[in-house]
């Protein structure tokens, strides 16, 4: 059986062992999971999760099954960890395992009978983001989890065939080649496609860029993690 | 440079992925142009607003991997993941189950055969000449050199006075000679036999009689009991007076 869980001493430290595994490449990690070492697909699960659920949540935007494709997609990387080759980047191979698993997602809940609506509402995509509640009580603020809720509504009224490169690049940080791998597209397409996800994603988030509570929001947000980066440091 | 072609590039910029030249005339571009430097801060900033709203796993995530890690790996091991869960293996359990105890059966029945069927046989070619004698096991064994050398199947013969033994211990064969005297059960009943079946009668008849005997013991055993009970109340209320 896997064993997932931290190895770390009675101080809270982490094991030699896992500072260790922590110096090693990504691409070397899953040669030692092909050769069973356990410990290696718990540093690479330490490293992917959160990039993973991040990316598959903003294009799915059900947390519920956001997770649920996550652990599907660590899950793959492990069963199938020896068909990996060499020949491209380890996080392409996920990202690519995790983007298959989300198209074959949203087609079959594309598939699924729609319920319409007796009143006839505006077209969803049409509306931009606005954040309401804080101009009834601006002194409440917004927190965090609000403003990212509000993110995840930005993001999600992006057209698929923009997002997905979109997310790759603003969530995941791959390179224009690594996205053009996972996806399939040519780079020319990458490019115009990541250009035109941002500024859809500009023009949904404008209301919410003017309002000043949440630019303070934001600030004291880059603050904090700035902060926790210190302390880890 | 056009507006339209300088946010084209501001987002490669953005990336890093603008070769030098190009940099260089987009920076003079943004210089001059308000608007398009608007543009690249609305950007920047939607960058920022992703970056800090990353959003975080439950804390029980690794477990729940785990979990689910390890079902999948009994799946594809071809174990029962859930042991509520009915598999393939389930299906055909009945079968096996059946199949082993009709092979049980079977060899019962077998080992029945053989032992009663050779004390059938010398029915047919006995060793006295009479042909279609009865023999018992019992006899069989007794006849010595003739008869069978298998052990008798039951050689213990009924008590006599015992409450069911009365029945049993009667001649059955018609003939009454000492071939009968191993009893009905030494004997076996071939099932075709008019006596056998009179004597089938006469055993169910007399256990019906016992039964109703049996009965009336256990009417008188209660009312003893009921009578037993009234003195034992009365003797503890004098007691108490």
């Amino acid at each position: 059986m896997v064993n997932l869980s931290r190895e770390e001493n009675s101080n809270g430290t982490p094991a030699p062992g896992r500072v260790e595994l922590r110096d090693i490449r990504d691409e070397d990690l899953i040669v030692m999971v092909q050769e069973g070492h356990k410990k290696a697909f718990d540093e690479l699960v330490a490293r992917y999760k959160g990039r993973l659920f991040s990316f598959i949540l903003r294009m799915v935007k059900d947390p519920t099954l956001a997770e649920e494709l996550t652990q599907e997609t660590l899950i793959r990387v492990y069963i199938h960890a020896a068909k990996y080759r060499e020949i491209a980047k380890f996080s392409t191979w996920v990202f690519t395992i995790a983007t298959n698993l989300v198209r074959n997602k949203m087609r079959q809940r594309s598939r699924r009978p729609r319920v319409i609506s007796l009143n006839p509402a505006p077209e969803d995509d049409e509306m931009p983001v606005d954040p309401a509640d804080t101009a009834a009580d601006p002194s409440e603020g917004i927190h965090r989890e609000e403003l990212a809720g509000l993110i995840n509504d930005a993001t999600s009224k992006i057209p698929e065939k923009y997002r997905i490169p979109f997310l790759l690049r603003e969530v995941d940080q791959l390179s224009y080649e690594e996205i053009q791998q996972v996806t399939g597209l040519k780079l020319g397409t990458v490019r115009s496609r990541i250009n035109r996800a941002r500024n859809r994603f500009r023009q949904l988030i404008k209301p919410m860029l003017k309002n000043e509570t949440l630019l303070q929001e934001l600030e004291r947000i880059e603050a904090r993690a700035a902060e926790g980066k210190d302390k880890d440091f | 440079m056009r507006c339209h072609k300088a946010q084209d590039f501001i987002s490669q910029e953005m990336d890093e992925h603008l070769p030098p030249d190009v940099t260089v005339n987009l920076t003079e571009h943004l210089d001059a142009c308000s608007h398009c430097r608007a543009y690249r801060d609305d950007l920047l900033l939607g960058r920022r607003v992703m970056s800090a709203t990353t959003p975080e796993l439950p804390d029980n995530f690794e477990w729940k991997l785990q979990l689910k890690l390890n079902q999948t790996l009994q799946h594809t091991a071809g174990e029962t993941v859930y042991p509520w869960a009915k598999t393939d293996q389930d299906k055909w359990r009945w079968f096996r189950n059946f199949g082993a105890a009709a092979a049980v059966g079977m060899a019962a029945v077998l080992a029945l055969a053989m032992f009663v069927g050779p004390a059938n046989a010398p029915r047919e070619t006995g060793p006295d000449g009479n042909g279609g004698t009865p023999l018992g096991v019992v006899d069989a064994t007794q006849s010595g050199a003739g008869g069978s050398d298998r052990l008798p199947l039951f050689t213990g013969r009924p008590t006599r006075g015992g409450l069911y033994s009365s029945g049993i211990q009667r001649p059955v064969a018609a003939g009454g000679s000492s071939r009968s005297a191993g009893g009905f059960l030494d004997r076996g009943w071939a099932g075709h036999d008019m006596e056998d079946l009179r004597t089938i009668q006469r055993l169910r008849h007399r256990n019906d009689q016992l039964n109703q005997v049996l009965f009336r013991q256990q009417q008188t055993i209660q009312g003893m009991r009921a009578h037993l009970d009234t003195i034992d109340t009365n003797a503890l209320d004098l007691e108490q007076e």
